[in-house]
């Protein structure tokens, strides 16, 4: 969980908290705010609420909790567990206790009538039905089939929630205003569940901003990072016209039908909201307080903002095409960025013509560059423009792209300037063989990588075959008999597979990153670090690694030996007979061809090959149906 | 028929217990585990003084890395024979243990050598890939009629005779849980006491208080493979390791394994010279060729190529010793050639009791030798089908 609550006692020293505050936010990655010492604190007090209100209009609209758990999971921008299965995975007798929490402490909370343990919670929790931890609790999984507790059977059924299409269509709407209005008109019990659970969120956190928290800032950013919310209720509120909701909670609290009766504190009808550019509102000391002053943050080029909050200035353009930004940020105006621009970050024909353009550039007239983009890093080649070109049959177009994407890479990977790929999120495929050309990677924690082309019918073939063959030819020359292959199982199999590391260290372990690679634990401070990075490769001297040095390849018993892998799994019948094509088109491209083991060739040599393979694969109309079907539905095609 | 001149007689056979792939002889050398089981059987018959020893013969299925560099030699002097005393390693695969008995008895049988040790040995434990420390496959066995199936892993192969055999995943689970049954009863009833020589392990270990080695000693006298908790049910559970959609797992397969065996054999004339007592003749041997892709079928040519050969009639066996590397295939060798199912393996396989590879034939052996003494049988045979496709049978004859 990214979120680390501090609570000052009377006596704490202010260093103390600041320098813990610190250590948690680069060290550890979290998200910290400074609470108050009241119980349950800020995102237990609030979530826990939540919880209660979609327990309390669950009750009284005589809703399943599958129903409520479809309603308030990502539809509404919360984490997929949604409500009650939140409370699974987290325990329901831990619930039972945070409930109590509230109950026990909060006597003078104008809501404490619904701080009660619901009847059939604690028979769940009477009976040893604690949740996932225990097998069973409001769902419980039964063979392939997940159940929920129906009330109403006294026993448990077929999951089976849904949103109705009426709701569905309005909590599509973009505009969050038109959205909660539609909500509060409909009739439709789910949109009027909704609608009561986010007003008396509203209501109930509005109510106690004062009490738990120093501004709503922290609110909304414990919301966030405690219960996994896309946005806290404030941000929310806000967004969605401060006013317009604001009346319509008051009028819902006027007609009785709000959880409590209590009026909304006066400074909800002073505001027009509680975020802007200076800060957020604090009700305690009824002013707008500004972001965390502590030296920490200055490494958070890019801080996560709340709704309302003012935007950051995207530094200085330097210069444009379709595919990318280049620019630079005041933190070292000697070091270029490069951002790619198109959708997931995609890499078409625009953005290869970027980056060489922007490699040129750099060194021309910068000492470092970072390829650093918001996540996700880049989700691999234009499969479009690839698809176009097939169906053009231009697939000497296609042959000339590979090539251009294979010489980006090159330009990255022998820049005369220091280059730093600045990970965070997916980074796929092409946006994979990027970073792994780039001279140095900073990723953040949560990064996806991998070499997933054999998902649609192809290899890697912007030098990602190369650089794996490289790799083993490498640690292969450290050890007696200098034979790559023992090295290649692993990475060939990793590209056969198309697996995906599912952290920064994992892909180090994958062989995507490298041993002096920085690891982030903070993803906010990723740029910072790029920049200082490459400022430090730079200062002590920067040289690319030299063109044409050759190395060993495992050649054609290389080759025979990583088919014999895919002879055994297509005849156990794990792998189809194109799945096995492509593999073995892989197998080719890391072995370095058709040649003798211990046979010398140079990157150009393994890059021929592995184009070579990519094109020829192209050529197939299975790998023709994979990218359509890709295309189409975003999921691979088994063929 | 061959030109024999004189007859070859088992005198003394011992083993190791066996271990589970990284249990109780995880970090124990081959070499050190053939030097044990070398020093152990000639202590069976200290009248044979080891300068007459013609060879010493080794069967070992992967002799590389740890058992490389020809172990039977290093096995040798590690026992502390005299430098006179030969050793040759040889390998085909899971028979190779059987295969160096058969050899060495030859030798006698040809009249070129009195004395002859047949051993195996194998550690699964050590090696670090289950094809081998390195394994590379000619590009020719791809060609259009090539031999694709040579690559083929044992489990798959397994797949395939289970097809062809038609044996179903519970026929080939209530059979491993028979094995198991079956070896744990063996144990306890102390069957196994009289081929086994115990075996202490010496790990060196780091006294991290100490800063100093310390060597910690663990005394193996059972193996270790057996479960008597195994069950159908259990079985049931594991999921097909080779196919998608097969019938083989981990738990009807044999299990991987560490393990050595030797069996002195000497000639008539050595036999009445030193006035030993004899545990069994050696009857014959013969292995057969089959496609690689059903190499488990292996025992359903080599078997009456052996009993032709001595003459032996298959409802004169009285103890078959067929190495279960699938229950599909033992099945299958079962039901092909009509074993009786009571005489198969009355102490449990490979699938309780494990499979070394190359130390298995030699290992099966001195089950059979010391069980038909046990049991005053008469006529015995050990058996086991081999990687890239062949079969192997060897018939003993109860003294």
């Amino acid at each position: 969980m990214q979120l680390v609550e501090l609570i000052p006692t009377a006596t704490t020293r202010p260093e103390v908290l600041d320098t813990l505050e610190s250590f948690l936010t680069t060290t550890l990655g979290k998200g910290v705010i400074r609470a108050k010492d009241t119980p349950n604190f800020i995102a237990n007090r609030i979530g826990v609420f939540s919880m209660l209100a979609a327990m309390h209009h669950t009750q009284r609209m005589g809703l399943g909790f599958d129903e409520v758990d479809a309603l308030t999971g990502p539809k509404i921008g919360r984490a997929k567990s949604a409500t009650y299965r939140t409370a699974d995975v987290v325990g329901l007798d831990t619930m039972v206790h945070v409930i109590r929490t509230m109950k026990d402490c909060l006597p003078d909370d104008l809501w404490h009538d619904y701080f009660d343990i619901p009847a059939w919670l604690q028979v769940l929790v009477d009976k040893g039905a604690l949740g996932q931890k225990a097998g069973a609790g409001i769902f419980r999984k039964a063979g392939r089939e997940i159940q929920v507790l129906d009330l109403e059977m006294q026993g448990y059924r077929a999951s089976a929630g849904a949103v109705a299409a009426e709701v569905d269509t309005i909590l599509k709407m973009k505009n969050p205003a038109e959205k909660f209005t539609a909500l509060r008109a409909s009739k439709h019990p789910q949109a009027q569940f909704l609608w009561a659970i986010f007003r008396d969120i509203f209501h109930y956190s509005a109510t106690q901003l004062e009490h738990i928290a120093d501004n709503a800032r922290d609110v909304d950013f414990a919301m966030r990072w405690g219960f996994g919310w896309n946005q806290g209720p404030f941000e929310t509120w806000q967004a969605s016209g401060w006013k317009m909701i604001a009346d319509a909670v008051a009028a819902d609290i006027q007609a009785g039908v709000a959880m409590s009766a209590a009026p909304l504190p006066a400074w909800v009808f002073e505001r027009s909201g509680v975020h802007e550019p200076a800060g957020s509102y604090s009700a305690a000391e009824n002013c707008i307080k500004p972001r965390s002053s502590l030296t920490v943050y200055r490494r958070q080029l890019f801080p996560e903002r709340v709704l309302g909050e003012m935007e950051d200035a995207r530094g200085t353009a330097v210069w444009e095409n379709e595919g990318v930004r280049m620019w630079r940020h005041p933190l070292d105006a000697g070091i270029a960025i490069v951002s790619i621009k198109s959708k997931m970050h995609a890499v078409g024909d625009e953005v290869l013509d970027g980056l060489l353009d922007a490699v040129a550039r750099a060194e021309r007239d910068y000492d470092g560059l970072v390829v650093w983009q918001e996540p996700p890093f880049a989700v691999g080649a234009n499969l479009r423009q690839v698809y176009d070109a097939i169906a053009a049959d231009r697939f000497d177009l296609l042959e000339a792209t590979v090539a251009k994407f294979q010489r980006a890479s090159m330009a990255l990977k022998h820049s005369l300037v220091p280059t730093v790929a600045a990970v965070q999120g997916m980074a796929l495929g092409g946006g994979c063989e990027f970073v792994m050309h780039a001279a140095h990677r900073v990723l953040a924690l949560e990064s996806h990588i991998g070499l997933v082309e054999a998902g649609v019918g192809l290899i890697p073939a912007g030098g990602g075959c190369k650089e794996f063959a490289l790799q083993a030819a490498e640690v292969a020359r450290r050890q007696a008999g200098n034979d790559p292959f023992y090295f290649l199982q692993n990475l060939f199999m990793t590209i056969a597979m198309a697996r995906v590391s599912q952290s920064a260290l994992e892909a180090k372990d994958m062989g995507f990153a490298r041993e002096g690679d920085d690891f982030v634990f903070n993803a906010n401070e990723l740029l910072y670090i790029a920049l200082r990075r490459a400022r430090a490769m730079a200062e002590a001297g920067w040289r690319p690694p030299l063109r044409g040095r050759r190395v060993a390849v495992a050649g054609r018993p290389g080759i025979a030996t990583l088919e014999m892998t895919l002879v055994n799994m297509k005849e156990g019948g794990m792998i189809s007979a194109h799945d096995y094509r492509v593999a073995k088109a892989a197998a080719t491209a890391l072995c370095g061809g058709d040649v003798e083991p211990g046979t010398l060739v140079d990157d150009e040599w393994l890059l021929a090959v592995e184009r070579n393979e990519f094109v020829a694969l192209l050529k197939t109309p299975e790998t023709q149906a994979r990218i359509k079907h890709m295309l189409e539905t975003g999921k691979p095609l088994r063929n | 028929m061959s030109k024999q001149v004189q007859d070859a007689y088992i005198v003394a056979a011992t083993r190791l217990p066996v271990g589970r792939r990284k249990g109780m002889f995880r970090t124990t050398r081959p070499d050190d585990m053939l030097a044990h089981a070398l020093r152990s059987v000639l202590a069976q018959v200290p009248q044979i003084d080891p300068r007459l020893i013609g060879d010493v013969i080794v069967g070992c299925a992967m002799p590389e890395a740890e058992q490389g560099m020809n172990v039977a030699r290093i096995g040798v002097l590690l026992a502390g024979l005299p430098d006179s005393v030969p050793g040759i390693t040889i390998n085909r695969f899971c028979s190779s243990g059987l295969q160096a008995v058969a050899m060495a008895a030859d030798r006698i049988r040809l009249g070129e050598a009195d004395v002859m040790i047949a051993a195996g040995t194998e550690t699964m434990s050590l090696m670090s890939q289950m094809m081998g420390n390195k394994v590379s496959f000619n590009p020719a066995v791809f060609a259009p009629d090539g031999n694709a199936a040579i690559g083929y892993g044992m489990g798959l192969t397994a797949e395939k005779v289970a097809q062809q055999w038609q044996v179903s995943r519970a026929d080939q689970d209530a059979f491993a849980v028979e094995s198991h049954r079956r070896a744990t009863a063996a144990i306890a009833a102390g069957h196994f006491r009289a081929e086994i020589t115990p075996y202490t392990v010496q790990s060196h270990v780091p006294n991290f208080a100490a800063n100093a080695v310390k060597i910690v000693e663990k005394a193996c006298d059972t193996d270790e493979g057996p479960r008597p908790d195994s069950s159908i049910e259990s079985l049931a559970k594991l999921k097909p390791v080779f196919a998608a959609k097969g019938s083989v797992t981990a738990g009807n397969s044999s299990q991987m394994s560490d393990g050595a065996a030797a069996v002195v054999l000497v000639s008539e004339k050595m036999l009445k010279q030193l006035n030993l007592e004899p545990l069994a003749r050696f009857a014959g041997f013969a292995v057969a060729g089959v496609p690689a892709e059903i190499m488990g079928i292996g025992p359903i040519e080599a078997i009456p190529r052996v009993l032709a050969q001595t003459g032996v009639r298959q409802q004169d066996l009285d103890w078959i010793e067929l190495n279960e590397a699938f229950a599909a295939q033992s099945l299958a060798v079962i039901r092909q050639l009509g074993l009786d199912p009571a005489k198969v393996n009355p102490l449990g396989g490979a699938i309780a009791l494990g499979h070394p590879l190359g130390a298995t034939g030699a290992i099966r052996t001195a089950t059979i030798v010391h069980g038909m003494r046990r049991t005053k049988q008469k006529w015995g045979m050990v058996t086991m089908c081999i990687g890239t496709g062949m079969g192997a049978a060897g018939v003993f004859e109860g003294l």
